[in-house]
């Protein structure tokens, strides 16, 4: 990993941490010199990420919190705050990606995929932002999903959608001293695609209608995200940046 | 950290202003530059400073608009440098020729002005890329990175019809070219700046810049490196997975 990045002295909120991208972005983070706080709903799988990235504990924290529950990420937040004294970088990863159809979608499908996906993303953004420094900077990961719809997950692409406008709100309530972004990943090497690729002939389908013929990797999210932190992007407020090999072409 | 080391860049209008500081950027990275511009003196100077600092430069003299002259430079570039893995079309005019120091509106514009702005902005981008992309799918490797604008996405009063219609052009050329180019590991993007300051912004009156800084976001005008950081990212290993994209750097105005 080359990381360009000097966050040292910095804070890292965030959530779904334990996560395939979650995790490529707690490392190079990390790597930077950040301190990290890493959240995710299973308590003992964030400790042993943490332990990987830094198995004395100096610069990472980890949380147990549920992005669905607001109590939760008041917690964290405060937790953050209590440990390194303030928060410059919050990054929602926390994402829930399962398959329904609107018609024979329970009521309970889709609350779930709501408040994860959605009420998560403005529950972790509300409860950071006043312990935020200024030079600070919010990314949310939306998806490919939010942009063109996704067969078989609207719960999932309506809050995908909602999660762009939201920061796009966010970065003008925020302006000038915080930027506000948001990250659209394609397809992505990691658990949560794997059954899309089932789905797809083992998404040799899918490969072939990438331009860059291939899945990206975890890494490559990563790197976007933290070129958002950093001052090389500090002109750059309320955008969305796709990363899906020209799968979807739009912007 | 150097993240282009061996890298070769060329970047069209890089005499001065935003396409300058693309080029210094590269170079201050450890890619080989190549300074391309209309004004032989700008490129001149431009390629004369860098090598001033160690870094490898080239100053060559070309009008993007003439096939010939820009496949002569190109030409010239690989045989000096060795092969060109990074484009930057950066190239571009904006004529104010209205009464009021603002651009002509359409049903005043002459066809030669209409006709000159499509050649630079936008058979400009061909004309280079046209140049380089063989040399890249040799490789198996390549980055383009137009300049388009906000204006190519949405009505800015500032800039007239051909200067949009030229930016727009710019978006529809790079995600067409990163559908028939991602095969061969070559990514395509552009970025879409906002008011930056530079002389090209300065020629505007300033009531009409400052207009726009009231409604931008991040309350200030944006400087070249701004846009310069995104290129270099845009045409780092960090942006391996993304193409096809038109990247706003525009303090959060308009939101395009
Ligand atoms: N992988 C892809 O191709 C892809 C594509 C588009 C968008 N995304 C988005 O990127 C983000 C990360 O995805 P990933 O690929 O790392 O997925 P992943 O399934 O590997 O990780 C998701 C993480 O979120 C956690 N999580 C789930 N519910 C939670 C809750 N209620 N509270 C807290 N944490 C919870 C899971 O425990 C898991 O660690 C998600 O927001 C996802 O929607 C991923
Ligand atoms: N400044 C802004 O606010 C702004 C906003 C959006 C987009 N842009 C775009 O950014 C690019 C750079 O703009 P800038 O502000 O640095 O402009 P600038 O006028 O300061 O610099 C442009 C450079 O391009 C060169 N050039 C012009 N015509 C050429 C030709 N035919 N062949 C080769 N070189 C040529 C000029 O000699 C000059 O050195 C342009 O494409 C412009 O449209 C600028």
């Amino acid at each position: 990993m080359t990381t360009t990045h000097d966050f040292s002295g910095r804070t890292l909120l965030i959530t779904g941490a334990v996560g395939s991208i979650g995790r490529a972005v707690a490392e190079r983070f990390f790597a930077s010199g950040a301190n990290c706080v890493v959240t995710d709903l299973d308590e003992s799988a964030a400790t042993a990420l943490a332990r990987d990235i830094d198995p004395g504990l100096t610069r990472v924290l980890p949380l147990a919190q549920d992005a669905a529950k607001p109590d939760d990420a008041a917690r964290a937040a405060k937790a953050a705050v209590e440990r390194f004294g303030a928060i410059d970088f919050v990054v929602t990863s926390a994402g829930l990606y399962r398959d329904a159809l609107v018609a024979e979608m329970s009521d309970a499908e889709w609350r779930r995929s709501i408040d994860i996906n959605l009420d998560g993303v403005f529950y972790t953004c509300r409860a950071a932002i006043p312990h935020m420094r200024e030079g600070g900077s919010i990314v949310n990961i939306a998806s490919m999903a939010g942009h063109r719809g996704s067969f078989a997950h609207a719960h999932y692409a309506a809050a995908k959608g909602a999660v762009l406008t939201f920061s796009r709100s966010l970065a003008l309530e925020l302006a000038p001293k915080i930027r506000v972004n948001a990250v659209s990943p394609g397809l992505i090497d990691g658990p949560m695609v794997q059954n899309l690729l089932q789905m797809n002939a083992g998404g040799a389908r899918l490969i072939e209608q990438t331009p860059l013929k291939r899945l990206g990797r975890p890494d490559e999210i990563a790197s976007v995200i933290a070129f958002l932190c950093s001052s090389d992007a500090g002109f750059m407020t309320g955008t969305s940046l796709h990363v899906n090999g020209g799968l979807h072409i739009a912007s | 950290m150097s993240t282009h080391t061996g890298r070769v860049a060329l970047v069209t209008g890089s005499g001065r202003g935003i396409g300058r500081a693309i080029a210094d950027a590269h170079g201050a990275a450890g890619a080989a530059v190549v300074y391309l511009d209309h004004d032989p003196a700008l490129a001149e100077a431009a390629a004369a400073e860098a090598a001033a600092k160690g870094r490898k430069a080239l100053g060559l003299a070309a009008d993007v608009a003439d096939y010939a002259s820009v496949a002569a430079a190109c030409e010239k570039a690989a045989a000096t440098l060795g092969p060109i893995d990074v484009l930057i079309n950066n190239a571009g005019i904006s004529p104010k020729s209205g009464s009021d120091g603002k651009r002509a509106p359409m049903w005043e514009m002459s066809p030669s002005e209409w006709q000159r702005v499509l050649d630079v902005n936008l058979t400009g981008a061909f004309n280079c890329t046209r140049a380089v992309v063989p040399g890249m799918r040799e490789l198996g490797r390549g980055r383009i990175v137009s300049t388009s604008s906000v204006a190519g996405k949405t009505f800015c009063d500032i800039v007239g019809v051909h200067y949009a219609a030229t930016k727009a052009g710019l978006i529809g050329f790079t995600k067409h070219l990163a559908g028939e180019l991602g095969p061969f590991g070559i990514t395509v993007n552009a970025v879409a700046p906002g008011r930056i300051d530079t002389p090209l912004m300065r020629g505007t009156a300033s009531a009409a810049n400052d207009a726009v800084k009231a409604i931008t976001p991040l309350r200030r005008f944006g400087t070249a490196e701004d846009v310069a950081e995104t290129c270099l990212f845009l045409t780092s290993d960090a942006a391996s997975f993304v193409t096809a994209q038109v990247i706003d750097v525009a303090g959060g105005w308009l939101m395009t």
